[in-house]
Protein backbone atom coordinates (compact mmCIF):
# COMPACT_ATOMS: atom_id res chain seq x y z
CA UNK A 1 0.00 0.00 0.00
CA UNK A 2 3.03 2.76 1.11
CA UNK A 3 4.81 1.76 -2.44
CA UNK A 4 1.35 2.46 -3.89
CA UNK A 5 1.41 6.01 -2.59
CA UNK A 6 5.06 6.76 -3.00
CA UNK A 7 4.26 5.71 -6.74
CA UNK A 8 1.30 8.67 -6.85
CA UNK A 9 3.53 10.98 -5.47
CA UNK A 10 5.87 10.31 -7.45
CA UNK A 11 3.83 9.48 -10.35
CA UNK A 12 5.68 6.80 -11.38
CA UNK A 13 4.49 3.16 -12.66
CA UNK A 14 0.65 2.95 -13.05
CA UNK A 15 0.49 7.02 -11.89
CA UNK A 16 2.84 8.03 -14.49
CA UNK A 17 2.30 10.90 -16.43
CA UNK A 18 0.80 9.84 -19.65
CA UNK A 19 -1.92 8.68 -21.77
CA UNK A 20 -2.62 4.90 -20.68
CA UNK A 21 -5.16 4.34 -19.00
CA UNK A 22 -6.56 5.73 -16.08
CA UNK A 23 -5.90 3.65 -13.15
CA UNK A 24 -9.17 5.20 -11.53
CA UNK A 25 -10.40 2.48 -8.90
CA UNK A 26 -6.54 2.41 -7.96
CA UNK A 27 -6.72 6.11 -7.70
CA UNK A 28 -10.36 5.52 -5.73
CA UNK A 29 -9.03 3.53 -3.12
CA UNK A 30 -6.19 5.55 -2.77
CA UNK A 31 -7.86 8.69 -2.01
CA UNK A 32 -10.67 6.74 0.28
CA UNK A 33 -8.10 5.01 2.51
CA UNK A 34 -6.10 8.11 3.26
CA UNK A 35 -9.45 10.43 3.68
CA UNK A 36 -11.07 8.32 5.80
CA UNK A 37 -7.43 7.89 7.91
CA UNK A 38 -7.49 11.80 8.15
CA UNK A 39 -10.92 12.28 8.65
CA UNK A 40 -10.99 10.11 11.62
CA UNK A 41 -8.16 11.74 13.79
CA UNK A 42 -9.90 15.71 12.18
CA UNK A 43 -13.67 14.18 13.74
CA UNK A 44 -12.14 12.84 17.30
CA UNK A 45 -11.34 16.31 18.25
CA UNK A 46 -14.52 16.01 21.34
CA UNK A 47 -12.95 12.15 22.23
CA UNK A 48 -16.59 11.07 20.55
CA UNK A 49 -15.89 7.29 18.04
CA UNK A 50 -18.87 8.44 16.24
CA UNK A 51 -18.21 11.69 15.21
CA UNK A 52 -15.03 10.80 14.09
CA UNK A 53 -16.54 8.06 11.92
CA UNK A 54 -18.89 10.73 10.09
CA UNK A 55 -15.83 13.05 9.43
CA UNK A 56 -13.92 9.64 8.13
CA UNK A 57 -16.43 9.33 5.77
CA UNK A 58 -17.11 12.30 4.88
CA UNK A 59 -13.33 13.60 3.99
CA UNK A 60 -13.33 10.84 0.65
CA UNK A 61 -17.22 11.94 -0.07
CA UNK A 62 -15.63 15.49 0.14
CA UNK A 63 -13.26 14.94 -2.63
CA UNK A 64 -14.99 12.31 -4.52
CA UNK A 65 -18.21 14.52 -4.91
CA UNK A 66 -16.79 17.43 -5.88
CA UNK A 67 -14.59 16.10 -8.34
CA UNK A 68 -17.57 14.06 -10.00
CA UNK A 69 -19.77 17.53 -9.89
CA UNK A 70 -17.02 19.23 -12.05
CA UNK A 71 -16.02 16.44 -14.13
CA UNK A 72 -18.96 16.99 -17.09
CA UNK A 73 -18.04 20.59 -17.87
CA UNK A 74 -14.33 20.00 -17.82
CA UNK A 75 -14.70 16.90 -20.14
CA UNK A 76 -16.71 19.24 -22.51
CA UNK A 77 -14.49 22.50 -22.21
CA UNK A 78 -11.26 20.20 -22.81
CA UNK A 79 -13.51 18.96 -25.92
CA UNK A 80 -14.40 22.46 -27.10
CA UNK A 81 -10.71 23.35 -26.90
CA UNK A 82 -9.83 20.23 -29.48
CA UNK A 83 -7.76 18.87 -26.65
CA UNK A 84 -10.26 15.69 -26.42
CA UNK A 85 -7.63 13.67 -27.83
CA UNK A 86 -5.61 14.43 -24.52
CA UNK A 87 -8.77 14.06 -22.37
CA UNK A 88 -7.15 10.69 -21.03
CA UNK A 89 -4.35 12.44 -19.71
CA UNK A 90 -5.86 15.48 -18.21
CA UNK A 91 -8.29 13.11 -16.20
CA UNK A 92 -5.15 11.17 -14.76
CA UNK A 93 -3.78 14.36 -13.53
CA UNK A 94 -7.13 15.83 -12.55
CA UNK A 95 -7.84 12.32 -10.09
CA UNK A 96 -4.16 12.00 -9.46
CA UNK A 97 -3.99 15.41 -8.15
CA UNK A 98 -7.15 14.58 -5.67
CA UNK A 99 -5.72 11.67 -4.81
CA UNK A 100 -2.33 13.56 -3.86
CA UNK A 101 -4.73 15.78 -1.69
CA UNK A 102 -5.96 13.11 0.12
CA UNK A 103 -2.94 11.27 0.42
CA UNK A 104 -0.71 14.69 2.09
CA UNK A 105 -3.48 15.06 4.68
CA UNK A 106 -2.97 11.48 5.96
CA UNK A 107 0.96 12.35 6.17
CA UNK A 108 -0.27 15.66 8.07
CA UNK A 109 -2.69 13.38 10.69
CA UNK A 110 0.10 13.16 13.06
CA UNK A 111 0.26 17.19 13.27
CA UNK A 112 -3.34 17.43 13.52
CA UNK A 113 -3.39 15.01 16.34
CA UNK A 114 -0.75 17.01 18.13
CA UNK A 115 -2.96 19.61 17.44
CA UNK A 116 -5.50 18.53 19.47
CA UNK A 117 -3.51 16.45 22.23
CA UNK A 118 -1.38 20.04 22.72
CA UNK A 119 -5.10 21.16 23.94
CA UNK A 120 -5.93 24.18 21.07
CA UNK A 121 -9.45 24.76 21.62
CA UNK A 122 -12.49 24.53 19.15
CA UNK A 123 -12.06 27.83 16.71
CA UNK A 124 -7.97 26.91 16.48
CA UNK A 125 -8.83 22.96 15.69
CA UNK A 126 -11.15 23.94 12.63
CA UNK A 127 -8.15 27.21 11.75
CA UNK A 128 -5.62 24.25 11.51
CA UNK A 129 -7.94 21.82 10.05
CA UNK A 130 -8.11 24.67 7.08
CA UNK A 131 -4.48 25.65 6.90
CA UNK A 132 -3.42 21.51 6.51
CA UNK A 133 -6.29 21.24 3.77
CA UNK A 134 -4.93 24.50 2.32
CA UNK A 135 -1.39 22.53 2.59
CA UNK A 136 -2.85 19.31 0.63
CA UNK A 137 -4.89 21.42 -1.74
CA UNK A 138 -1.35 22.61 -3.02
CA UNK A 139 0.23 19.15 -2.68
CA UNK A 140 -2.58 18.58 -5.36
CA UNK A 141 -1.57 20.92 -7.50
CA UNK A 142 2.12 20.08 -7.48
CA UNK A 143 0.97 16.36 -8.99
CA UNK A 144 -1.73 18.43 -11.41
CA UNK A 145 1.39 20.41 -12.50
CA UNK A 146 3.57 17.15 -13.57
CA UNK A 147 0.93 15.58 -15.34
CA UNK A 148 0.01 19.31 -16.84
CA UNK A 149 3.59 20.25 -18.01
CA UNK A 150 3.81 18.38 -20.70
CA UNK A 151 0.78 18.58 -21.96
CA UNK A 152 0.71 22.42 -21.79
CA UNK A 153 4.12 22.64 -23.57
CA UNK A 154 2.55 20.37 -26.55
CA UNK A 155 -0.35 22.79 -26.76
CA UNK A 156 -0.88 26.15 -24.53
CA UNK A 157 -4.69 25.47 -24.56
CA UNK A 158 -4.48 22.82 -21.61
CA UNK A 159 -3.55 26.04 -19.51
CA UNK A 160 -6.92 27.58 -20.08
CA UNK A 161 -8.23 23.66 -19.17
CA UNK A 162 -6.06 22.97 -15.81
CA UNK A 163 -7.56 26.33 -14.82
CA UNK A 164 -11.14 26.54 -15.67
CA UNK A 165 -10.90 22.74 -13.51
CA UNK A 166 -8.97 24.68 -10.72
CA UNK A 167 -11.55 27.98 -10.49
CA UNK A 168 -14.33 25.28 -11.08
CA UNK A 169 -13.48 23.19 -8.39
CA UNK A 170 -12.59 25.66 -5.38
CA UNK A 171 -15.75 26.92 -5.70
CA UNK A 172 -17.83 23.80 -5.98
CA UNK A 173 -15.19 22.26 -3.04
CA UNK A 174 -15.75 25.40 -0.84
CA UNK A 175 -19.51 24.65 -0.51
CA UNK A 176 -19.41 20.92 -0.25
CA UNK A 177 -17.35 21.56 2.33
CA UNK A 178 -19.89 23.74 4.13
CA UNK A 179 -23.01 21.52 3.33
CA UNK A 180 -21.29 18.13 4.95
CA UNK A 181 -19.95 20.15 8.47
CA UNK A 182 -19.31 19.37 10.91
CA UNK A 183 -15.96 17.32 9.98
CA UNK A 184 -14.36 18.72 13.39
CA UNK A 185 -17.24 18.34 15.46
CA UNK A 186 -18.18 21.52 18.18
CA UNK A 187 -18.20 18.86 21.51
CA UNK A 188 -21.11 20.93 23.08
CA UNK A 189 -23.50 19.65 20.32
CA UNK A 190 -24.46 16.32 19.73
CA UNK A 191 -22.76 14.13 17.24
CA UNK A 192 -24.16 13.90 13.85
CA UNK A 193 -23.90 13.41 10.17
CA UNK A 194 -25.23 16.95 9.06
CA UNK A 195 -25.58 19.81 10.96
CA UNK A 196 -29.23 20.65 11.58
CA UNK A 197 -29.23 23.82 8.41
CA UNK A 198 -26.49 22.50 6.83
CA UNK A 199 -27.92 22.93 3.46
CA UNK A 200 -27.43 26.45 3.31
CA UNK A 201 -25.08 28.44 1.24
CA UNK A 202 -21.47 28.73 1.85
CA UNK A 203 -20.98 32.26 -0.08
CA UNK A 204 -24.40 33.48 0.79
CA UNK A 205 -23.46 33.10 4.66
CA UNK A 206 -20.25 34.73 3.88
CA UNK A 207 -21.67 38.00 2.33
CA UNK A 208 -24.11 38.05 5.45
CA UNK A 209 -22.26 36.68 8.46
CA UNK A 210 -19.07 37.67 8.17
CA UNK A 211 -18.31 40.43 5.71
CA UNK A 212 -21.77 41.45 7.10
CA UNK A 213 -23.35 42.86 3.61
CA UNK A 214 -27.08 41.65 3.06
CA UNK A 215 -28.16 39.17 0.88
CA UNK B 1 -28.87 7.27 -32.45
CA UNK B 2 -25.38 6.43 -32.07
CA UNK B 3 -24.87 8.44 -35.69
CA UNK B 4 -26.65 11.23 -33.83
CA UNK B 5 -23.88 11.53 -30.77
CA UNK B 6 -21.23 10.71 -33.20
CA UNK B 7 -21.55 13.51 -35.34
CA UNK B 8 -22.55 15.78 -32.38
CA UNK B 9 -19.20 14.99 -30.82
CA UNK B 10 -17.26 16.01 -34.33
CA UNK B 11 -19.28 19.36 -33.94
CA UNK B 12 -17.85 19.84 -30.41
CA UNK B 13 -14.42 18.12 -31.43
CA UNK B 14 -14.39 20.90 -34.30
CA UNK B 15 -13.88 18.02 -36.92
CA UNK B 16 -16.87 19.23 -39.06
CA UNK B 17 -15.12 22.95 -39.30
CA UNK B 18 -11.93 22.18 -40.67
CA UNK B 19 -10.05 25.01 -42.22
CA UNK B 20 -10.06 23.28 -45.99
CA UNK B 21 -14.07 22.58 -45.35
CA UNK B 22 -14.81 26.35 -44.40
CA UNK B 23 -12.34 27.94 -46.76
CA UNK B 24 -14.78 25.90 -49.34
CA UNK B 25 -18.29 27.26 -47.48
CA UNK B 26 -18.94 23.30 -47.12
CA UNK B 27 -20.43 22.49 -43.68
CA UNK B 28 -22.38 18.98 -44.27
CA UNK B 29 -23.99 18.80 -40.59
CA UNK B 30 -27.53 17.96 -41.21
CA UNK B 31 -29.46 20.99 -39.31
CA UNK B 32 -31.97 18.96 -37.81
CA UNK B 33 -29.20 16.93 -36.32
CA UNK B 34 -28.00 20.44 -34.59
CA UNK B 35 -32.02 21.68 -33.56
CA UNK B 36 -32.60 18.32 -31.75
CA UNK B 37 -28.65 18.49 -30.25
CA UNK B 38 -30.03 22.07 -29.04
CA UNK B 39 -33.03 20.82 -27.90
CA UNK B 40 -31.58 17.90 -25.80
CA UNK B 41 -28.58 20.06 -24.02
CA UNK B 42 -30.89 23.24 -23.31
CA UNK B 43 -33.07 20.85 -21.64
CA UNK B 44 -30.65 18.94 -19.81
CA UNK B 45 -29.75 22.42 -18.28
CA UNK B 46 -33.30 22.95 -18.06
CA UNK B 47 -33.67 20.07 -15.56
CA UNK B 48 -31.11 22.00 -13.11
CA UNK B 49 -31.96 25.10 -13.41
CA UNK B 50 -35.54 24.13 -13.05
CA UNK B 51 -34.65 22.06 -10.24
CA UNK B 52 -35.19 25.05 -7.58
CA UNK B 53 -37.96 25.99 -8.09
CA UNK B 54 -39.25 22.16 -7.05
CA UNK B 55 -37.39 22.65 -4.15
CA UNK B 56 -38.71 25.62 -2.45
CA UNK B 57 -40.16 25.45 1.30
CA UNK B 58 -43.55 27.35 -0.26
CA UNK B 59 -44.92 27.20 -3.75
CA UNK B 60 -43.01 24.25 -4.92
CA UNK B 61 -43.49 24.29 -8.14
CA UNK B 62 -43.42 21.21 -10.81
CA UNK B 63 -44.83 23.25 -13.82
CA UNK B 64 -41.90 25.99 -13.13
CA UNK B 65 -38.97 22.68 -14.04
CA UNK B 66 -40.91 21.54 -17.03
CA UNK B 67 -41.36 25.23 -18.57
CA UNK B 68 -37.61 25.65 -17.86
CA UNK B 69 -36.81 22.38 -19.74
CA UNK B 70 -38.30 23.82 -22.56
CA UNK B 71 -37.61 27.31 -22.20
CA UNK B 72 -33.55 27.26 -21.93
CA UNK B 73 -33.16 25.65 -25.30
CA UNK B 74 -36.21 27.73 -27.15
CA UNK B 75 -34.08 30.90 -25.63
CA UNK B 76 -31.06 30.07 -27.95
CA UNK B 77 -33.68 28.81 -30.97
CA UNK B 78 -36.06 31.23 -31.06
CA UNK B 79 -32.85 34.04 -30.72
CA UNK B 80 -31.10 32.48 -34.05
CA UNK B 81 -35.20 32.69 -35.62
CA UNK B 82 -35.72 36.06 -35.26
CA UNK B 83 -31.52 37.21 -35.66
CA UNK B 84 -30.88 35.11 -38.43
CA UNK B 85 -32.18 37.05 -41.29
CA UNK B 86 -29.77 39.93 -39.71
CA UNK B 87 -26.46 37.77 -39.28
CA UNK B 88 -26.50 36.30 -42.99
CA UNK B 89 -26.62 39.81 -44.11
CA UNK B 90 -23.82 40.94 -42.36
CA UNK B 91 -21.76 38.07 -43.28
CA UNK B 92 -22.58 38.07 -46.81
CA UNK B 93 -22.18 42.19 -46.70
CA UNK B 94 -18.56 40.91 -45.81
CA UNK B 95 -18.31 38.47 -49.04
CA UNK B 96 -18.77 35.43 -46.62
CA UNK B 97 -18.02 32.48 -47.91
CA UNK B 98 -20.44 30.31 -46.51
CA UNK B 99 -24.07 30.52 -48.77
CA UNK B 100 -26.98 30.68 -46.55
CA UNK B 101 -27.49 27.05 -45.65
CA UNK B 102 -24.22 26.89 -43.94
CA UNK B 103 -24.05 29.96 -42.70
CA UNK B 104 -27.03 28.70 -40.45
CA UNK B 105 -25.36 25.57 -39.98
CA UNK B 106 -22.12 27.32 -38.41
CA UNK B 107 -24.78 29.15 -36.06
CA UNK B 108 -26.14 26.37 -35.38
CA UNK B 109 -23.00 24.75 -34.42
CA UNK B 110 -21.82 27.79 -32.39
CA UNK B 111 -25.40 27.22 -30.42
CA UNK B 112 -24.45 23.47 -30.24
CA UNK B 113 -21.17 24.25 -28.54
CA UNK B 114 -22.50 26.83 -26.35
CA UNK B 115 -25.14 24.59 -24.86
CA UNK B 116 -22.84 21.20 -24.16
CA UNK B 117 -20.66 23.81 -22.32
CA UNK B 118 -23.80 24.83 -20.17
CA UNK B 119 -25.24 21.27 -20.17
CA UNK B 120 -21.87 20.25 -18.68
CA UNK B 121 -22.15 22.65 -15.60
CA UNK B 122 -25.65 21.56 -15.00
CA UNK B 123 -24.25 18.98 -12.38
CA UNK B 124 -22.48 22.14 -10.18
CA UNK B 125 -26.30 24.07 -10.87
CA UNK B 126 -27.96 21.21 -9.35
CA UNK B 127 -25.63 20.90 -6.60
CA UNK B 128 -25.66 24.78 -5.75
CA UNK B 129 -29.34 24.08 -5.99
CA UNK B 130 -29.77 21.52 -2.98
CA UNK B 131 -28.04 23.51 -0.87
CA UNK B 132 -28.79 26.95 -2.10
CA UNK B 133 -32.26 28.86 -0.51
CA UNK B 134 -30.81 32.06 -2.04
CA UNK B 135 -33.07 33.22 -4.72
CA UNK B 136 -30.44 36.20 -6.37
CA UNK B 137 -27.38 34.08 -5.34
CA UNK B 138 -29.17 30.95 -7.96
CA UNK B 139 -29.76 33.87 -10.75
CA UNK B 140 -26.09 35.35 -10.46
CA UNK B 141 -25.10 31.66 -10.56
CA UNK B 142 -27.40 31.26 -13.87
CA UNK B 143 -26.18 34.17 -15.73
CA UNK B 144 -22.17 33.70 -14.71
CA UNK B 145 -23.15 29.82 -16.20
CA UNK B 146 -24.70 31.25 -19.37
CA UNK B 147 -22.03 33.99 -19.88
CA UNK B 148 -19.11 31.34 -19.52
CA UNK B 149 -20.58 28.91 -22.06
CA UNK B 150 -21.50 32.07 -24.32
CA UNK B 151 -18.23 33.24 -24.48
CA UNK B 152 -17.05 29.35 -25.13
CA UNK B 153 -19.55 29.61 -27.79
CA UNK B 154 -18.37 32.46 -29.07
CA UNK B 155 -14.92 31.55 -29.10
CA UNK B 156 -15.97 28.35 -31.40
CA UNK B 157 -17.82 30.82 -33.86
CA UNK B 158 -14.87 32.92 -33.96
CA UNK B 159 -12.17 30.25 -34.88
CA UNK B 160 -14.81 29.08 -37.62
CA UNK B 161 -14.84 32.60 -38.98
CA UNK B 162 -11.46 33.03 -39.10
CA UNK B 163 -10.78 30.65 -41.42
CA UNK B 164 -13.75 30.54 -43.43
CA UNK B 165 -12.32 34.37 -44.01
CA UNK B 166 -8.53 33.25 -44.14
CA UNK B 167 -8.78 32.40 -47.89
CA UNK B 168 -5.99 33.71 -50.06
CA UNK B 169 -7.39 36.27 -52.34
CA UNK B 170 -6.31 35.20 -56.26
CA UNK B 171 -5.94 38.47 -58.25
CA UNK B 172 -8.38 38.91 -60.86
CA UNK B 173 -7.79 37.32 -64.24
CA UNK B 174 -9.40 40.01 -66.32
CA UNK B 175 -9.28 42.89 -64.78
CA UNK B 176 -11.81 45.26 -66.47
CA UNK B 177 -9.71 48.23 -65.55
CA UNK B 178 -6.43 47.98 -66.15
CA UNK B 179 -4.92 51.64 -65.11
CA UNK B 180 -1.86 50.82 -62.76
CA UNK B 181 -3.32 51.73 -59.39
CA UNK B 182 -6.58 49.66 -59.82
CA UNK B 183 -4.29 46.53 -60.97
CA UNK B 184 -2.19 47.48 -58.04
CA UNK B 185 -5.46 47.41 -55.60
CA UNK B 186 -6.37 43.40 -57.17
CA UNK B 187 -3.28 41.71 -56.58
CA UNK B 188 -3.06 43.08 -52.77
CA UNK B 189 -4.79 41.04 -50.27
CA UNK B 190 -7.60 41.93 -49.15
CA UNK B 191 -7.81 42.79 -45.29
CA UNK B 192 -9.46 39.66 -45.09
CA UNK B 193 -9.32 38.92 -41.08
CA UNK B 194 -10.68 42.66 -40.32
CA UNK B 195 -14.09 41.60 -42.27
CA UNK B 196 -13.93 38.48 -39.44
CA UNK B 197 -13.60 40.59 -36.90
CA UNK B 198 -16.32 42.56 -37.85
CA UNK B 199 -18.35 40.28 -38.88
CA UNK B 200 -18.09 38.34 -35.31
CA UNK B 201 -18.56 41.83 -33.71
CA UNK B 202 -21.65 42.13 -35.60
CA UNK B 203 -23.25 38.59 -34.39
CA UNK B 204 -22.07 39.37 -31.02
CA UNK B 205 -23.93 42.53 -30.47
CA UNK B 206 -26.90 41.26 -32.57
CA UNK B 207 -27.32 38.01 -31.29
CA UNK B 208 -26.57 39.13 -27.60
CA UNK B 209 -28.72 41.63 -27.32
CA UNK B 210 -31.88 40.19 -28.90
CA UNK B 211 -30.81 36.70 -26.55
CA UNK B 212 -30.55 39.09 -23.44
CA UNK B 213 -34.14 40.53 -24.42
CA UNK B 214 -35.57 37.23 -25.11
CA UNK B 215 -34.28 35.60 -21.70
CA UNK B 216 -36.23 38.50 -20.05
CA UNK B 217 -39.62 37.59 -22.54
CA UNK B 218 -39.03 34.09 -21.64
CA UNK B 219 -38.86 34.41 -17.71
CA UNK B 220 -39.40 33.24 -15.64
CA UNK B 221 -36.50 30.38 -15.61
CA UNK B 222 -35.88 29.97 -12.06
CA UNK B 223 -38.79 31.49 -10.28
CA UNK B 224 -39.45 33.89 -7.95
CA UNK B 225 -40.37 32.33 -4.55
CA UNK B 226 -43.52 34.02 -3.25
CA UNK B 227 -44.79 33.97 -6.81
CA UNK B 228 -47.20 31.76 -8.15
CA UNK B 229 -46.08 29.95 -11.24
CA UNK B 230 -46.44 31.48 -14.28
CA UNK B 231 -45.83 30.58 -18.43
CA UNK B 232 -44.65 34.19 -18.80
CA UNK B 233 -44.48 36.95 -16.61
CA UNK B 234 -47.46 39.25 -17.14
CA UNK B 235 -45.86 42.79 -16.82
CA UNK B 236 -43.63 43.69 -19.53
CA UNK B 237 -41.99 46.63 -18.52
CA UNK B 238 -37.92 47.00 -17.76
CA UNK B 239 -35.24 44.55 -19.21
CA UNK B 240 -32.69 42.13 -18.46
CA UNK B 241 -29.75 44.35 -17.71
CA UNK B 242 -31.79 46.18 -15.17
CA UNK B 243 -32.37 42.84 -13.35
CA UNK B 244 -29.36 41.63 -13.81
CA UNK B 245 -28.03 44.83 -12.10
CA UNK B 246 -30.50 45.05 -8.99
CA UNK B 247 -29.86 41.03 -8.23
CA UNK B 248 -25.77 42.50 -7.54
CA UNK B 249 -27.30 45.68 -5.98
CA UNK B 250 -29.34 43.12 -3.40
CA UNK B 251 -25.84 41.29 -2.72
CA UNK B 252 -24.23 44.66 -1.15
CA UNK B 253 -27.09 46.38 0.14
Amino acid sequence: MISEYDGLLRAEGRYAVGRGRVPAAHLAVLLGVAGFLYGTGMGFFGGRPLQALYSGLKVPMLLMISTLVCLPSFFVLNTLLGLRDDFGASLRGVLAAQATVAASLMALLPIIVFIYISGSDYQYAVFFNGVLFAISTLAGQRTLSRHYEPLIRQDSRHNIGRWSWVILYVFVVIQLAWVLRPFVGFPNMSVSFFRAGAWSNAYVVLFRDVLGLGF
Amino acid sequence: MSGFFKTIDEVLRGRRTRKEDLAEGKIDVPIRTLVLAGLLLGGAYGIFMGLFATMRATNASYEQLLATILKVPLLFILTLVVTYPSLYVVSALFDSRLRHGATLRLLLMGVTANLALLAGLGPVTGFFTFSTESYPFMIILNVAFFIVSGLVGLGFLRTALNAVFEVKEEPRENPTDLSESSARESLRPRPKKLASLRVFTFWILIYGCVGAQMGWVLRPFIGTPGLPFELFRSERESNFFEAFFKAIGQLFV
